[in-house]
């Protein structure tokens, strides 16, 4: 019962090849990142965003937060995304891990497909201050989704 | 023939703060690693001239965040008074 590292879900692969996801900035999807205590057991067998064992507390509502989306682009023979960093701002919060999900597949509503689990590596921690997660460098060697 | 085709994921890093919000140096650090990367083993010469480069945007990048700062509390200092929060306006005019 705990994170194992990152992964990108399986399910997410098969339905990329079904061209569920859009990740243009401003008219794609709506992703959104959801945080985890370290009691929670994610890894590419993961398909749906959960409640269980989500953090709760000040400045964090069930859901997490919404994603901005940065539209995808090419380096070399690699495609890759980014997502702009993400703040939870006054939140009294303790997290080891997190989904991104998609609330809009395929041009729907209310989904719930993963995309990514992340692990912290450790417990983070925010009191009355602000939580941030922040995306690495969008190149062909580090960012947060590549295909190569 | 086909290539090989490899999906990978990055990593993600988390900086947290306790009872305070994060200070314009940090988040203009936060800012630079997305403008400007120095690999540690790059030509000595090219590094140091891409770290003095990176130490310049820094101090530009904080300036410009500590005016935007200012500005948004201007804003909260005239929203508050008009909402009839004459202390608390003076409490954020004085932070």
């Amino acid at each position: 019962m705990a994170f194992t590292g990152n992964y990108m879900c399986t399910s997410f692969k098969q339905q990329l090849l079904q061209a569920k996801h859009d990740f243009t900035a401003s008219s794609g999807d709506t992703f959104k990142l959801a945080m985890y205590t370290n009691s929670a057991t994610f890894d590419a067998s993961t398909t749906d965003y959960t409640a269980t064992n989500e953090v709760s507390g000040t400045g964090y509502s069930a859901g997490g937060g919404t994603l901005t989306n940065v539209t995808p682009t090419t380096s070399g023979t690699t495609a890759l995304t980014d997502f702009a960093d993400l703040t939870f701002s006054s939140a009294t919060i303790t997290a080891r891990g997190a989904l991104i999900y998609n609330t809009t597949t395929g041009a729907g509503t209310g989904t719930t497909d993963t995309v990514l689990v992340l692990d912290f590596g450790s417990d983070q921690s925010s009191s009355a201050g602000d939580f941030t997660i922040t995306f690495p460098t969008a190149d062909a060697s580090n960012a947060i989704i590549r295909i190569a | 023939m086909t290539d090989f085709c490899n999906s990978q994921t990055g990593f993600v890093s988390v900086s947290t703060t306790s009872n305070r919000g994060f200070t314009p140096e940090e988040v203009a650090e936060r800012c630079l690693d997305k403008i400007i990367s120095v690999s540690s083993d790059a030509n000595p010469v090219i590094r140091d001239q891409a770290l003095a480069y990176r130490n310049n945007i820094k101090a530009l990048i904080v300036f410009y965040m500590k005016e935007a700062i200012k500005s948004d509390r201007t804003t909260i200092f005239n929203a508050l008074i008009e909402a009839g929060q004459k202390d608390l306006a003076e409490a954020v005019r004085r932070l």
